[in-house]
């Protein structure tokens, strides 16, 4: 006989998607950074390659230090959080209502999805020469290119996630006698809800790499352009600064909408989410 | 229960779908037959026979293709307050509490709040869920959730109340409590019911008339009361078993089922 106990603490590496212990889990997820790590510092000491190309991890941080101290590197990740944080919010406000209501009802999806698929096939970076033309070297040609970027797709999400709302959940609605209007806001957005913001949280990254591509193509501030100044410089160190400014942004605002998630709908099971 | 007014009546009712091809599907034709006040119907047949095609009509939620379908007179066109249904499937809406989901129907008809708090109450403790008013849905079993959508379509004051196969998704003890729950709840709510389902036991439990329908397309083949019990509800499901006239009962409907079943296994 099996003693149950024992059996319930034995775990093995390779278990079809069995639980392994978390502190297991955390070893795990530090040592494939440190192995990245020591791979970039070996790389470097052993003289393989040159320093001007792959700079080691210390002078990357301390070109951070530099950037920050010296050459007012906040402002341009000040600039740039404003323009995803602005376009992205332009984009969710005509993205998420347009993509409910194309997912209702399908009169309003056959009006408007030929047209969506459409744009979405576009790559948003072909736009860039005609938007610098429309709108000057300004802000506004940035905003712009991440609006189109986020917003086709934004739209087609939020549509196939109110389509997926249960039809049971509206006729129960219906059977107590909810109206078309009653119906929409009490059953179809409080369920769709939570499915929206993780379509948000999935679509503001997209936005970042837009960004970086407008700055880097056309702009005098933000992190892309500190880093195509960089370039000109050969400063790689200060390159790969900014990419892990904007590593680490990205993250952050992906544990934002994560937490944000958590306290607006406490009342989804957990392995839901 | 020996009140004859005529609540629901269905009148040569038939819906057809076009399928794959444009071939034209007849799921019901010339279903007939008549509920009266405070009566428990059950639709019993076999898988795929159409009795929910049926029930989704009544509900107003499908239009019948030819015939008509009345609730006290009147022609159902659309789904209304009248008419509550409740789904084989969970229906709870996760977001809201236990006391806000039976609170729901009351809301979109403006019911007062003070009114619409007591009758909550009243129908939450009637499906014995006091205890969870406050909870989440994601913390309910499959049973407490099925009570949860019997007591939100009650407190909503439906003059018919359906359901769809509301148990077939529950483990067989859950089952029993909620068909014997079902028997208290009708006893004390005056509530007329028309309810789907292929099991015989809970259909000749639950049921007053038990209105049999035949596969390909879906018509009545046997409408008929269950007089062995004798115009009282049984209570308990186990002691429904020694009743005379049960036993011949449950074996003359499995042989409907049965030749239903044979018939289908020609055809394939």
């Amino acid at each position: 006989m099996k003693n149950p106990e024992t059996e319930s603490r034995r775990w093995r590496w390779f278990d079809y998607r069995k639980p392994i212990p978390s502190h297991v889990a955390v070893g795990l997820g530090v040592a494939g950074w440190l192995i990245f790590f020591c791979a970039w510092i070996v790389s470097d000491l052993s003289g393989m390659v040159s320093e001007l190309l792959v700079p080691p991890p210390q002078k990357v941080v301390a070109a951070l230090v530099e950037l920050i101290a010296e050459q007012g590197f906040l402002g341009d990740i000040a600039v740039s959080i404003y323009r995803v944080v602005v376009s992205f919010a332009a984009a969710c406000a005509l993205a998420v209502p347009l993509g409910i209501v194309m997912g209702a009802f399908k009169s309003v999806e056959s009006f408007f999805n030929p047209f969506v698929s459409a744009w979405r096939y576009l790559p948003a970076p072909s736009f860039i020469p005609i938007l610098l033309m429309w709108f000057g070297t300004g802000d506004a040609p940035k905003l712009a290119l991440l609006f189109i970027g986020v917003v086709f797709f934004l739209i087609t999400l939020v549509m196939d996630h109110t389509r997926g709302v249960r039809l049971e959940l509206i006729e129960t609605s219906l059977t107590l006698g909810g109206n078309r209007w009653q119906v929409l806001w009490t059953v179809v957005v409080p369920a769709v809800l939570p499915n929206v913001v993780v379509a948000m949280r999935q679509m503001l990254a997209v936005s970042w790499t837009y960004l970086v591509i407008a700055e880097i193509v056309a702009s005098t501030n933000g992190i892309g352009a500190m880093m195509m100044r960089a370039k000109r410089f050969l400063h790689t160190d200060q390159i790969i600064a900014g990419i892990l400014v904007i590593g680490i942004l990205g993250l952050l605002f992906d544990y934002l909408f994560r937490v944000v998630h958590r306290l607006l709908f406490p009342y989804i099971e957990e392995n839901a989410r | 229960m020996s009140a004859s007014v005529v609540k629901l009546s269905a009148e040569g009712v038939g819906k057809s779908f076009v399928g794959t091809g444009g071939r034209v599907i007849q799921a019901v034709r010339d279903v007939s037959f008549a509920v009266h006040e405070n009566e428990f119907c059950v639709l019993l047949g076999p898988s795929g026979c159409g009795k929910s095609t049926v029930l989704r009509m009544i509900a107003g939620l499908e239009d019948p293709t030819t015939g008509v379908l009345r609730l006290d007179g009147h022609e159902i066109l659309r789904p209304d307050r009248e008419r509550g249904m409740v789904f084989q499937s969970y229906t709870s809406f996760d977001w809201l509490t236990v006391g806000q989901n039976v609170e729901y129907g009351m809301k979109l008809n403006r019911v007062p709040v003070a009114e619409r708090r007591e009758r909550a109450a009243h129908f939450i403790d009637l499906v014995k869920l006091t205890r969870f008013r406050d909870a989440y849905p994601k913390q309910l079993s499959g049973g407490m959730k099925q009570r949860v959508a019997i007591a939100r379509t009650l407190a909503n004051s439906p003059s018919l109340l359906l359901m769809d196969e509301p148990f077939g998704a529950l483990d067989a003890e859950t089952r029993w409590n909620m068909q014997e729950l079902m028997v208290s709840i009708m006893d004390s709510t005056q509530t007329t019911v028309v309810m789907v389902t292929h099991d015989i036991e809970e259909a000749l439990f639950l049921g007053d008339r038990i209105v049999f329908i035949s596969r390909h397309p879906g018509t009545v083949l046997e409408d008929m009361t269950t007089d062995f019990k004798g115009g009282t509800r049984v209570r308990r499901k186990e002691d429904m078993l020694t009743v005379p006239g049960y036993a011949e009962m449950e074996r003359h409907i499995m042989r409907l089922m049965r030749e239903q079943g044979a018939e289908h296994e020609d055809e394939g």
